[in-house]
């Protein structure tokens, strides 16, 4: 039995970032930020352009190293240097590049890596059969999209059907634990911003935590429990969705906070 | 496309779709089958192998001085010529991968290379008067009328068509061509499934050295001179695309053929061969310009072209 390090407490949140910073030359993109993240919990991201939303998430997902601060994940001190280390511990991000290869299917890329196989006269061949069907389940039940063909080559997919193929792949090959979401819903048209925003009530209701990044506070009241304000590479505010309003997200954004004494 | 030639050659020269013809355009077809199944696998790895002429005749020069000069088994030549371009393979992979050196230079640079040896090996002399099972292989017929060669360059292809559909050495080499850092992020080895697709098409090219000795009965240093751009437009004019990602083995087939059809079809017509080179070059740039221009991925590929078309007619 291994003794429990001193560290590691049991009712730890799913992620904590404590005081992350990171520049690049002597631009400071984000400055001593802390946040943390519970299972099933959605968090979002809002602030002006050049604010440090993507940077403080690529920190997260391997893009970028921080130059200062901790992650820990159930509790336990992580290092993210790239984006393998950070899929390993159960973060995904989908951005706008969705990272799928184009001429596959959508088994094809929800599999990616870690496709099934089966034995036939000794020798070892791909299941795609099995894959298939495995990928319309997942995306049907997990992600609650239906491909009209699953066969089809990802390139022939709409927006919102290649994101629900990237998180699929995301459910299915490395025991998702965060989703990150830069912008989910920027490029879609209205009827799949509704899947997109289903798919993402969907993963809370299986256990998994979201970061959205979004500057569509509609979007963000609708599936955030919380709401984290960036301003200059600095976090000036959490509101909590049940009782914070628009109004306050948007006076946090642009700085005009009134004073409780005003 | 086919179609429109067998009609042109209908009218021009009816000699063309005789039994006997269409059984040379396989005969002389099947070495490209061999090398352009694996070729269709490296291209859509987003890689090229412009050493595979050369990698066959140092396979044929090693294979026919084994047997001729050290009285080597004929079986155990042949094998020996594959194991050789295996090896030729295996040092592109590592060229292009662990040196990173881009494949166009590192296959261009080690074509030079192994051709080089061939020719220092061989010193000049042609070999020929191999022993029956090799010109079995090479120039033999069943039933006096299928060409051996052409039965296992179209087995070759089938087995191409399986690993590229159902093992993971064809899906991968989609992926890596089609988008190398989701790749790399989903845990594939992208180095050596490169070396992978290098050593198979090398050993291709030792198999393809082995048809090339048995049809002629004889090898030289500076045979299969041509072989290499005359595979990869066979590929890229079946429709795989030379940005990577997609390939076609099907495809593949009928690029082989065609291109095969059409150097027929010019020998048929008596084109003086200067000209007979003349038009072959022009038609390997452009069907390859043709697919290139379909296949350029901001246009929208084939129904792309479709459209803009009719959009340009209405
Ligand atoms: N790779 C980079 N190299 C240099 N500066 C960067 C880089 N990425 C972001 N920045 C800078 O960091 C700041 C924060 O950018 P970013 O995180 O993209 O903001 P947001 O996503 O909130 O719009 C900006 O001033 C931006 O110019
Ligand atoms: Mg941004």
């Amino acid at each position: 039995m291994n003794q429990p390090s001193p560290s590691v407490r049991s009712d730890a949140p799913l992620l904590e970032m404590h005081s992350i910073s990171k520049h690049f030359g002597g631009v400071m993109a984000v400055a001593d930020v802390s946040l943390h993240l519970n299972a099933g919990e959605a968090l979002a991201i809002v602030g002006d352009n050049g604010a440090g939303k993507s940077t403080l998430i690529k920190v997260l997902t391997g893009v970028h190293e921080l130059d200062e601060g901790e992650i820990r994940m159930e509790g336990r001190p992580v290092s993210i240097t790239n984006k393998r280390q950070s899929r390993q511990i159960g973060i995904e991000a989908v951005y706008q590049d969705l990272g799928l290869v184009d001429s596959l299917d959508a088994a094809g890329n929800v599999f990616l890596g870690h496709e099934l196989k089966h034995r036939f006269l000794g020798l070892t061949f791909l299941d795609n059969a099995r894959m298939a069907t495995e990928a319309a389940r997942v995306l049907k039940e997990q992600v609650g999209i239906e491909l009209e063909d699953i066969h089809v080559a990802t390139h022939h997919l709409s927006g919102g059907q290649r994101q629900a193929v990237a998180i699929a792949r995301a459910i299915y090959a490395t025991d998702l634990k965060i989703l990150v979401m830069d912008e989910p819903t920027a490029a879609l048209g209205a009827e799949e911003t509704r899947n997109t925003l289903m798919l993402m009530q969907n993963l809370k209701q299986q256990g998994i935590a979201l970061i959205v990044i979004s500057h569509n506070l509609d979007h963000v009241f609708r599936i955030a429990d919380r709401i984290m304000v960036m301003r200059s590479g600095r976090a000036v505010a959490t509101l909590d969705r049940s009782t914070a309003t628009k109004q306050d997200v948007l006076a946090h954004i642009v700085d005009a906070v009134e004073t409780e004494a005003a | 496309m086919i179609v429109a030639l067998c009609l042109v050659m209908a009218f021009a020269d009816p000699r063309f779709f005789r039994l006997q013809n269409l059984m040379i355009i396989l005969q002389d077809a099947s070495i490209f089958m061999v090398l352009a199944m694996g070729m269709t696998l490296v291209i859509t790895g987003r890689g090229i192998d412009l050493s595979v002429g050369s990698v066959a005749a140092l396979s044929a020069v090693i294979m026919a001085m084994l047997i001729k000069d050290a009285g080597v088994n004929v079986f155990l030549g042949m094998a020996v010529a594959i194991l050789v371009g295996i090896t030729c393979g295996l040092v592109n992979g590592f060229v292009v991968t662990k040196l990173r050196v881009p494949d166009l230079i590192a296959t261009l640079s080690t074509d030079l290379v192994f051709r080089g040896f061939a020719l220092v090996l061989a010193a000049g002399v042609v070999l020929s008067r191999f022993p029956d099972p090799l010109t079995w292989i090479g120039r033999g017929r069943i039933f006096e009328t299928i060409p051996i060669a052409a039965v296992i360059g179209v087995i070759v292809i089938a087995v191409g068509f399986v690993l590229y559909r159902y093992t993971p050495l064809g899906r991968y080499a989609v992926a890596i061509g089609g988008n190398t850092e989701a790749a790399v992020l989903t845990g594939i080895d992208v180095h050596r499934h490169k070396i992978y697709q290098y050593m198979l098409l090398g050993g291709l090219a030792g198999l393809a050295g082995i048809l090339l000795t048995g049809r002629l009965n004889a090898i030289q240093a500076t045979a299969g001179m041509g072989l290499t751009l005359h595979t990869i437009a066979a590929v890229v004019v079946g429709g795989t695309s030379l940005f990577g990602g997609r390939g076609s083995m099907t495809g593949t087939l009928v690029g082989v053929l065609l291109l095969s059809m059409v150097v027929n079809a010019l020998v048929m017509l008596r084109l003086d061969f200067f000209w007979q080179q003349v038009a072959a070059g022009l038609i390997i740039i452009s069907s390859v310009a043709f697919y290139a221009a379909l296949q350029d991925p901001g246009r929208g590929g084939l129904s792309g072209l479709f459209r803009r078309a009719r959009g340009g007619r209405s």
